[in-house]
């Protein structure tokens, strides 16, 4: 055999591993959100078999759907994720929006820049649940349980870091000459940041407050000890469902595919900025 | 630059917000865990050191250190073992790698209570999700959620599902960062397959690796979700209960705030060391 055609063949096997491989892992990580699907689309006592080809092993039905419909808490719930998930990635983008600026714009000399972005960094190490217990007696002196206000403040708090570090890396990224020369036209600072800066970032922007979003919708722990009733988030109103929806698996997988839809659809949007939002600037996307 | 007063009114905003809503709060955990703080009771007696003693009596809080730390250590290599693998594999020239790349992104926003909602079909012990699949082939059952040891698994099943994208996705900005003539230049010079690998990919990806290892020991140190839902509460029994399992039952079933402070705490300074060991062995290694 001549060299080319064994280097050909070698590059032959190499891609059916690849290919093989590839297909066994896409099946596993589809595989629950498949699952949660099909479940959603059968009748009740098929949600015990390991059916899994709609129309050709079961057939399909909106039932469960429909029903999940008119639960007026299933629209509460996800108002409320909503309302919280855009309060808190607005205002974690303003503000962090502002920080990364100063930080990739100006020196700061007592507390040097290269600090105060590890100390946002740093933030990350917190766990959770230290912070949940002192914030529950703060909200709950301030008679503030069981409102939106409460999550939103806390996540917020929690979500900004990754505003600062993403939006710092935004703006190291974009030339300083134009914003020189608005500022030797004589635009104040605050010109320059509203109607130059910012503009100029607004991809990455819009990937912040989506990805805040996407994170305020999928928080679980703050949200649970803090609402009770009225200002459920989905997260908190489906663990709920597990307890009393029990084996329901259709109506269970309903409410699974509405909490994940969402931050998914949101996710895959911006994915081009997905790496430098999860590693917070650490490694540049 | 001029304008020196102004940068302060763009930084400050943030900073201030995380130290009220984040830092005071957790100052006043910090004093409070000296104390017999109750929720809802206005008394507190300073008690010195005694809710850090505390759990150091409790079988508990040992048995909740010991899941933490090794639902850390089986999940986390496999994450970054799978995702790397991952990488590389789409990092190929391969066809259709944008949809591969968007279908294996999933998982990251899918939210763990969600995933654990899924769980409960998925991991029905009676069939229906696996356990039918296996029926099916005539396997025996798993016990996926009533075995002290299964459940272990479960939730390092679980995390791994939700985890390996991340690994994977950045893992994947790394290797396409390693400049493609570098490595046709040492191919020509005769270099092998691994010998690019160890020389030159690896230097190159040892600090993505080292973000995706900090990422993912600080979030799996604070393993919520799938145990507290999905297994009912750190269950069976305390098989799955992890440190912030731990401590929310102290803090919020019990309202012992001071001695969950404490935890807290204990627990704060245990995910400082972790991270501050395997910076300074990773440094020594490579450097």
């Amino acid at each position: 055999m001549s060299k080319s055609a064994s280097i050909k063949k070698d590059k032959l096997i190499k891609d059916v591993v690849t290919y093989v491989l590839l297909a066994i892992f896409l099946l596993l990580f589809i595989f629950p959100v498949y699952w949660t699907f099909i479940t959603s689309i059968k009748i009740a006592a098929d949600t015990f078999t390991s059916k899994f080809l709609p129309f050709l092993q079961f057939q399909p039905t909106l039932k469960a759907w429909l029903g999940q419909m008119e639960v007026t808490e299933n629209f509460k719930a996800l108002l409320n994720s909503t309302i919280i998930g855009i309060s808190s990635a607005a205002l974690a983008t303003l503000l962090g929006s502002m920080a990364g600026y100063a930080l990739a714009r100006f020196r700061f000399r007592r507390v040097r820049n290269i600090d105060i972005i590890s100390w946002f960094l740093g933030l990350r190490i917190l766990p959770p649940i230290a912070l949940a217990l002192p914030f529950y007696a703060l909200i709950a002196s301030l008679r503030l349980l069981d409102t939106h206000l409460a999550v939103i403040l806390i996540h917020t708090a929690f979500f900004l870091p990754y505003a600062v570090l993403v939006s710092r890396d935004a703006f190291r990224s974009i030339p300083i000459e134009i914003e020189e020369s608005a500022l030797v036209d004589g635009c104040s600072r605050f010109q320059i940041f509203f109607r130059i800066a910012l503009p100029l970032i607004a991809p990455a922007l819009a990937a912040v407050f989506i990805l805040t979003f996407a994170f305020s919708w999928n928080e679980f722990l703050f949200a649970f000890v803090l609402t009770d009733r009225i200002a459920v988030t989905m997260p908190v109103y489906i663990a709920g469902t597990v307890t009393t929806v029990g084996v329901l698996f259709d109506i269970l997988s309903v409410r699974a595919m509405l909490a994940i839809i969402p931050p998914v659809i949101l996710g895959l949007l911006v994915q081009r900025y997905i790496v430098s939002g999860l590693t917070m600037g650490a490694i540049k996307g | 630059m001029r304008h020196e007063r102004i940068k302060y009114f763009f930084l400050l905003p943030a900073v201030l917000y995380v130290l009220a809503l984040a830092i005071f709060p957790l100052l006043t955990a910090f004093v409070n865990s000296f104390t017999d703080i109750r929720f809802g009771s206005t008394k507190a007696t300073f008690v010195g050191l005694t809710n850090y003693i505390k759990p150091f009596n409790d079988y508990r809080f040992y048995n909740s250190l010991y899941v933490t730390l090794i639902l850390t250590v089986i999940a986390v290599p496999i994450e970054l073992g799978l995702g790397m693998l991952l990488a590389v594999l789409v990092n190929r020239d391969i066809k259709g790698r944008n949809i591969i790349r968007s279908i294996l992104m999933i998982p990251l926003f899918v939210s763990p209570i969600a995933f654990a909602l899924m769980g409960q079909v998925i991991f029905y012990e009676g069939g229906g999700g696996i356990n039918g699949i296996l029926k099916d082939l005539g396997l025996p059952p798993i016990r996926w959620r009533s075995d002290p040891l299964i459940a272990k698994f479960t939730v390092v099943l679980s995390d791994v599902w939700m985890w390996t994208p991340f690994a994977f996705l950045i893992t994947l900005a790394g290797l396409q960062a390693v400049p493609r003539d570098l490595i046709e230049a040492a191919r020509v010079d005769g270099a092998s397959e691994y010998q690019v690998f160890k020389n030159i990919t690896l230097p190159i990806l040892t600090p993505v690796l080292l973000t995706i290892l900090f990422f993912r020991i600080v979030d799996t140190l604070r393993l919520f979700e799938v145990p507290f839902t999905l297994l009912g509460g750190g269950g069976p029994g305390i098989a799955t209960e992890t440190l912030t399992v731990y401590i929310y039952k102290i803090g919020f079933r019990g309202f012992f705030f001071g001695e969950a402070s404490a935890v807290s705490f204990i627990y704060l300074i245990l995910v400082a060391a972790i991270i501050s060991v395997l910076f300074q062995a990773v440094r020594k290694f490579y450097v």
